[in-house]
């Protein structure tokens, strides 16, 4: 059988072309190009070279209209036993080319051509083509002009195209008049014509008569030949008619079949270019007699040596790809099952081969592509049962073609076919797809045909000694079909991807990647240290509105620029490295090298840094590849070079997505990261890389470490921020901001420190000071703390409750750039709060300490608050405190009692310091300024130790007990309040918490622990609410104060200054027996006049009462008891009596007075709740000591 | 019964999504490879036939050596059950088919089943193989 064969095979001359003498291949093939555009010759053209020598037997040769057709064998054809039957089998003629500068002896030349012209005994014409010959071969041609060898002088392309036009039209002249001979002698004489079929026994046993008109049937079925070939169908068609005749008389079945395709083939070429349905039946009709007569010459006995099955099956070949043309698929296919079934029964090897690539290109012409795959996988097979290297190069390029119906096609077929624009539009927009189009990507996903496409290809690329296709095939495999491959399956590819390796040159890159499987995993955002903001060139403030301010991540005025930048951006600034993580899986049973794997940037303006991975079985790891920009534009990633197995490859993110992808829907056999342990991820899309021009890149830390900085409750610490520009940019702005939680404990910011050293060049390094104030910590922070007392201190760090310190900064701002950065240096100020002292509870205590009864009244003042201060200056300030003079006593002293409770392991000092405002001078001991401070001795309060500390109160008092602090009382009382008393209200309410808080913010508690950590304890709110329920006891003085003294006589009263003096001596000197003249001294401390009935009591030691009852021990003399009196605002009435004490000892006096007519004042002062209730007032204990006579 | 028996499920987009050597000849890994070459080559003549025939069952449409393809589509197209088999009991394959066709769409109905996605029911599996038994 031979290959491409079609109904006007009959009509084409074969013509040999045989290289001559040294010639590069692609020499030849130049060469053969240009003789291969003319297959066709117009017999018009050829006319000038045709020299009539007798009559024409082609009486019909259409000259004007008709054509010669060449068919090349180029490296020639072995002679076939058919020649005799179908003459177009025939070699008709041969030309040699020849090289002339590598063949510079033309003798041998000559004779190499006669050589090789031997075997062709059939050709009429030989010639032998020398192409740029040198001027000595022109010369030695000149002189022997020899026919065969024709020269091609050198020239341009044109000109030897159209030189060789006329020589193969020299050619196509000489063919004619050849066959013109051959046909007369034909005609003449008898020609023996034979065929393998023709047995020597039939040739004996058949009659004279019946042999003598076969012999002439085939001899008119072969002139039919020559006249096909001579481009005269007419003539043709009246041989085979005759032929038709005499060989259906003899029943020479063959001849008949043969002389009835060559009527078709004249038939198709006198009617060329015309479409007549006609025709086609009748070509398809006789075809179809020409199979059943091919058949039915088939001979039993024969069937061994030769048979005429191949001629049926070209013949119905011919007629398929006849209908092929036409478009009529289903006879095609009909006719070519059935020619594929004949197949079975060729009895040689190459038959079949041929058989099979024919079928498999009808079916190809017919878009029958997998029918056309599964033939040409039949052709690889009969090659690959060669068992020789040709052959299995056959087979793996026949294999090749196969995979795209098969769908395994290698990434470099795809690559080519696909333009550019296409591939970076998959690219961009991979990241919605919808269900039709995921299932499209797994189109015809027939797993286990692949994979023996694949092994196939694989096998014969080994043994074509072609490792890359190996490799290729062995990559894909692996990576498509893992799932399918058991594991020492996987490690023999493994090893067959190493060895193909082996035997390519290092640095081979291969379209086709092998493993890992290789996602993006995420692009780390930057360290908050290197934050780019956008600039806004319009404004002061460039970094507003940069990022989101507020509460909401949508806002409704941002929508407007979002749109252009829907999809995640991404800034990377030149010469700064850049990290991208990737996750990478082998899912197969091997350990995996990864030599090299960096990313794959296309666009030029990226150096990545190649790092190696080694990956166990069934593993994945993610990774980070890191590199740096190196120019200013866009970088786009679509994914991984990876060099392992010993070759490079290119991997796409895009390819694990959409297989991903097809994993979730069903669609692939696996996952490879779930199968390797790794969990599900979110389609991670490579986001719009820009890079921009560098930036300055400021990196601060805190100088003495940046580990937190660990603050008891209240603390006051100063700690230093060296900010340093380590990029290659110098800072021309810079502004401190502070933000996040807690911003009130940064209690000041050197803003100057860093403004003065603008512009920062880079290398230079700036300390800016800050102060910090720890802030308390709250209920659930408490809790917190005391449920795991250990490594807390990290987690609190971390929890961002720390305030963050922002530095927005950037370099010098080109006038021309559009979109201009600038950068965030963020650095959290890590301050761990650890609970200091705690406060337990606050209360006022009251203390009494009865003032002794002197010769010296007591001052006003002196009587409210016991306190005194010692006249001294020269004493200390501390030796100040408390000191209770016992000739006044302390009534009404109120001391605020702070419980803390050291909670911690170091020790405190607690220092209590007020501040008093000297308001009335006449007493105050201290003169030296309108406010001083008392500081109290400090407390030390031990680890795990509560301590008590107390603050006096006294000197709050007020002196005068004004209506204005109980107008809130006094409205309790009387609902019907105007309006105008309510606004009044108001007013003093504000008064009122004013002068609470006045009081408050006079004490301070500062504590230190240690040498260097010292703050001060926030306890307002606790005072505060100790002295809610009893600040009018605190604030206000009573309405009424008492004071008793030993009445002087009136000398004593005249020289009072004496008495000064030496009333040490007689302070308190009270006789027993004797009459004793007293005073009590009333102080009226409103600013109304009081009526009121004083009283007076004296008591024993043991309380009773010694002034009434029996045992009275006590006599007096004036009025002791319902002594009215009335008494003026501020104004103070004496009121003389005297006792006279029986018995010595120490008595306490007492005074006591109803007031009567009381005002509102004073009854919400009393805080008495009916109106007509007494109120009585009492005044504090004397003590007097009475000494017995001496 | 017949000897060799190659039966698939051809879902949408040509994926197949079902599988089984019903035969009672033994099973040798290259003939079930070869089964599955001349099934997925008959797609191409059973894209053409399926268009010019109201007819479900396709009868023996194509065939390579002794064995013979016979091809039942559903309604839309998209589904196309094959059967490589070497007997001609075209009765026996097209009850069959009838039947297998109703197995197919009981999984169909299945809501956790995703259209076109591999049929991995058991169920399936062992209902396909023994009508096999009872009709090829």
């Amino acid at each position: 059988m031979e290959p491409d064969v079609s109904i006007e095979t009959s009509c084409m001359i074969r013509i040999a072309v045989l290289p001559i003498g040294q010639i590069a291949p692609s020499l030849f093939r130049d060469y053969v190009s240009m003789l291969d555009r003319h297959q066709k010759i117009d017999l018009s053209t050829i006319n000038s070279f045709y020299t009539e020598h007798q009559k024409s037997p082609f009486s019909n040769q259409p000259w004007e209209s008709g054509s010669l057709r060449f068919k090349f064998m180029i490296g020639g054809s072995p002679p076939s036993p058919w020649e005799d039957f179908q003459s177009n089998r025939k070699i008709h003629a041969v030309i040699g080319i020849c090289h002339c500068p590598s063949s510079p002896d033309l003798n041998s030349v000559t004779e190499q051509f006669q050589a090789a012209c031997k075997p062709y005994a059939a050709a009429i014409v030989h010639r032998c083509f020398a192409f740029c010959p040198a001027d000595s071969q022109l010369e030695q041609h000149d002189n022997k002009k020899e026919g065969s060898l024709i020269m091609f002088p050198p020239a341009d392309r044109q000109t030897l195209e159209f030189h060789l036009q006329t020589i193969v039209q020299d050619i196509a002249a000489s063919l004619l008049m050849g066959f013109e001979n051959w046909v007369l002698q034909a005609e003449s004489g008898g020609t023996i014509l034979k065929t393998p079929l023709d047995s020597q026994a039939s040739l004996v046993s058949e009659e004279v008569i019946k042999a003598k008109k076969r012999r002439l049937g085939r001899a008119q079925k072969t002139i039919g030949d020559y006249c096909l070939l001579s481009g005269s169908p007419v003539d043709a068609n009246a041989h085979y008619s005759t032929a038709l005749e005499l060989s259906r008389l003899t029943g020479d079945y063959f001849w008949y079949a043969g002389a009835l395709e060559g009527s078709v083939c004249a038939l198709l070429i006198d009617r060329m270019g015309q479409k007549d349905p006609a025709v086609e039946d009748e070509v398809k009709y006789r075809y179809n007699s020409v199979i059943l007569h091919y058949r039915k010459s088939f001979i039993q006995d024969n069937a061994q040596r030769v048979s005429p099955l191949s001629f049926e099956l070209e013949a119905t070949l011919k007629l398929a790809r006849f209908l092929s043309r036409r478009v009529q698929a289903k006879e095609v296919v009909e006719l070519l099952t059935t020619a594929a079934d004949g197949g079975k029964s060729l009895i040689d090897a190459s038959d079949r081969l041929i058989l099979y690539i024919e079928i498999a290109r009808l079916f190809g012409t017919i878009g029958y592509q997998r029918k056309a795959a599964f033939f040409s996988r039949q052709v690889a097979q009969l090659y690959m049962q060669q068992e020789n290297r040709l052959a299995a190069i056959s087979a793996m390029q026949v294999l090749a073609m196969t995979t795209k119906a098969y769908r395994v096609q290698s990434r470099a077929s795809t690559m080519k076919n696909r333009p550019q624009s296409e591939i970076d539009v998959d690219q961009a927009d991979n990241s919605k797809m919808h269900h039709h189009l995921v299932v499209s990507l797994f189109e015809s996903q027939w797993s286990t045909l692949q994979m023996v496409v694949l092994r196939e290809i694989l096998l014969s690329a080994v043994r074509a000694g072609d490792p890359l296709a190996g490799w290729s095939a062995a990559a894909r495999l692996l990576r498509s079909y893992y799932p399918l491959i058991t594991p020492a399956g996987q490690n023999g590819l493994a090893s067959a991807l190493a060895n193909s390796a082996e035997r390519l040159p290092s640095g081979t890159r291969c379209a086709d990647p092998a493993l890992p499987f290789i996602r993006l995993h995420s692009f780390p955002l930057h360290n908050s240290q290197i934050d780019i903001i956008k600039r806004n060139p319009a404004r002061e403030d460039w970094w507003a509105g940069s990022a989101p301010s507020g509460p909401f991540i949508y806002t409704p005025f941002s929508k407007g620029e979002s749109t252009n930048n829907c999809k995640q951006e991404l800034i990377w600034i030149v010469g700064e490295p850049v990290q991208v993580l990737v996750e990478l899986a082998n899912p197969c049973g091997f350990d995996l090298n990864v030599d090299s794997i960096y990313l794959s940037v296309h666009s030029s303006n990226f150096d990545a840094f190649p790092i190696s991975v080694n990956l166990a079985p069934n593993s994945s790891k993610v990774i980070m590849l890191s590199g740096i920009p190196t120019e200013v534009g866009q970088v786009k990633i679509p994914g991984c070079i990876v060099h392992c197995f010993g070759v490079i490859t290119e991997h796409f993110f895009k390819d694990v997505d959409n297989l991903l992808l097809g994993a979730a829907q069903g669609l692939v056999l696996s996952d490879p990261f779930r199968c390797c342990g790794s969990g599900k991820l979110k389609n991670v899309s490579v986001p719009f890389i820009s890079v921009v021009p560098p930036l300055p890149l400021l990196v601060s830390h805190v100088v003495g470490g940046d580990g937190a900085v660990i603050l008891y409750e209240g603390e006051i610490r100063e700690i230093w921020i060296s900010v340093a520009n380590a990029g290659t940019v110098s800072v021309e702005q810079a502004h401190i901001s502070l933000s996040g939680k807690n911003q009130d404990s940064v209690i000041s910011i050197a803003y100057e420190a860093l403004k003065s050293v603008l512009p920062l060049k880079p290398g230079a390094e700036v300390t800016i000071p800050v102060t910090l104030k720890a802030w308390q910590l709250g209920s659930a922070d408490l809790e917190n703390l005391n449920k795991n007392s250990h490594g807390n201190l990290a987690r609190q760090a971390k929890d961002g409750s720390s305030p963050l310190l922002m530095i927005h900064y950037a370099g010098l701002l080109n006038p021309g750039e559009s979109s201009a950065y600038g950068r965030r240096l963020v650095t959290p100020l890590n301050i761990c709060v650890l609970q200091g002292l705690s406060f337990v509870k606050a209360r006022l205590l009251a203390m009494e300490i009865p003032a002794h009864v002197g010769d010296n009244p007591p001052s006003v003042d002196q009587m409210d608050g016991g306190l005194t201060e010692v006249v001294d200056d020269s004493e200390s300030k501390t030796d100040k405190l408390v000191k209770i003079d016992p000739y006044r006593g302390s009534w009404g002293l109120r001391f605020l009692e702070l419980e803390l409770s050291n909670p911690t392991d170091v020790v405190f000092e607690i220092g209590v310091s007020v501040q008093l405002e000297n308001c009335n001078d006449k007493n105050s001991a201290v003169v030296n300024g309108d406010i001083s401070e008392y500081d109290y001795p400090k407390t030390r309060i031990d680890r795990d130790y509560t301590a008590r500390v107390l603050i006096p109160l006294e000197h709050f008092k007020l002196p005068v007990l004004d209506g204005n602090f109980l107008i809130k009382d006094y409205s309790t009382n009387a609902p019907a309040s105007s309006k105008s008393s309510s606004f009044s209200e108001k007013n003093m309410k504000a008064e009122l918490n004013a002068s609470i808080k006045n009081l408050i913010s006079r004490i301070k508690v500062r504590w230190q622990s240690g040498r260097n950590s010292s703050g001060e304890l926030n306890i307002k709110d606790t005072i505060q609410a100790a002295l809610q329920t009893s600040v009018m006891d605190v604030l206000l003085p009573d309405p009424l104060t008492f004071g008793f003294r030993i009445a002087k006589s009136i000398t004593e009263v005249v020289t009072g200054s004496d008495v000064q003096n030496n009333s040490s001596a007689v302070k308190g000197s009270v006789v027993a027996n004797d009459m004793t003249p007293m005073e009590v001294l009333v102080r009226n401390n409103t600013m109304d006049t009081i009526k009121l009935s004083l009283s007076i009591t004296c008591r024993d030691v043991a309380g009773e009462n010694c002034v009434e009852g029996n045992k009275a021990t006590v006599l007096w003399a004036g009025a002791l008891s319902g002594v009215k009196m009335e008494v003026p605002p501020l104004k103070e009435i004496k009121h003389a009596y005297s006792l006279y004490f029986m018995v010595p000892g120490e008595y306490t006096l007492l005074a006591a007075a109803v007031i009567d007519d009381a005002s509102e004042v004073l009854r919400a002062r009393a805080k008495c709740k009916l109106l007509d209730e007494p109120i009585f007032c009492r005044g504090p204990p004397f003590h007097l000591r009475v000494n017995g006579t001496l | 019964m017949t000897s060799t028996a190659c039966f698939m499920i051809v879902s949408r987009n040509d994926i197949p999504i079902y599988e089984a050597e019903v035969g009672a000849a033994p099973k040798k890994e290259e003939a079930v490879h070869q089964h599955q070459f001349i099934l997925h080559a008959a797609l191409d003549i059973v894209q053409d036939i399926a268009w010019t025939t109201s007819a479900m069952f396709l009868k023996s449409i194509d065939r390579f050596n002794d064995l013979v393809v016979s091809v039942y589509v559903t309604a839309a197209i998209h589904t196309r059950l094959m059967l490589l088999h070497d007997s001609r009991n075209d009765d026996g394959i097209k009850s069959f088919f009838q039947e297998v066709h109703e197995l197919y769409i009981k999984s169909l109905l299945n809501p956790l089943y995703l259209p076109g996605s591999r049929i991995k029911s058991s169920h399936f599996d062992t209902k396909v193989r023994a009508l096999a038994r009872k009709y090829l």
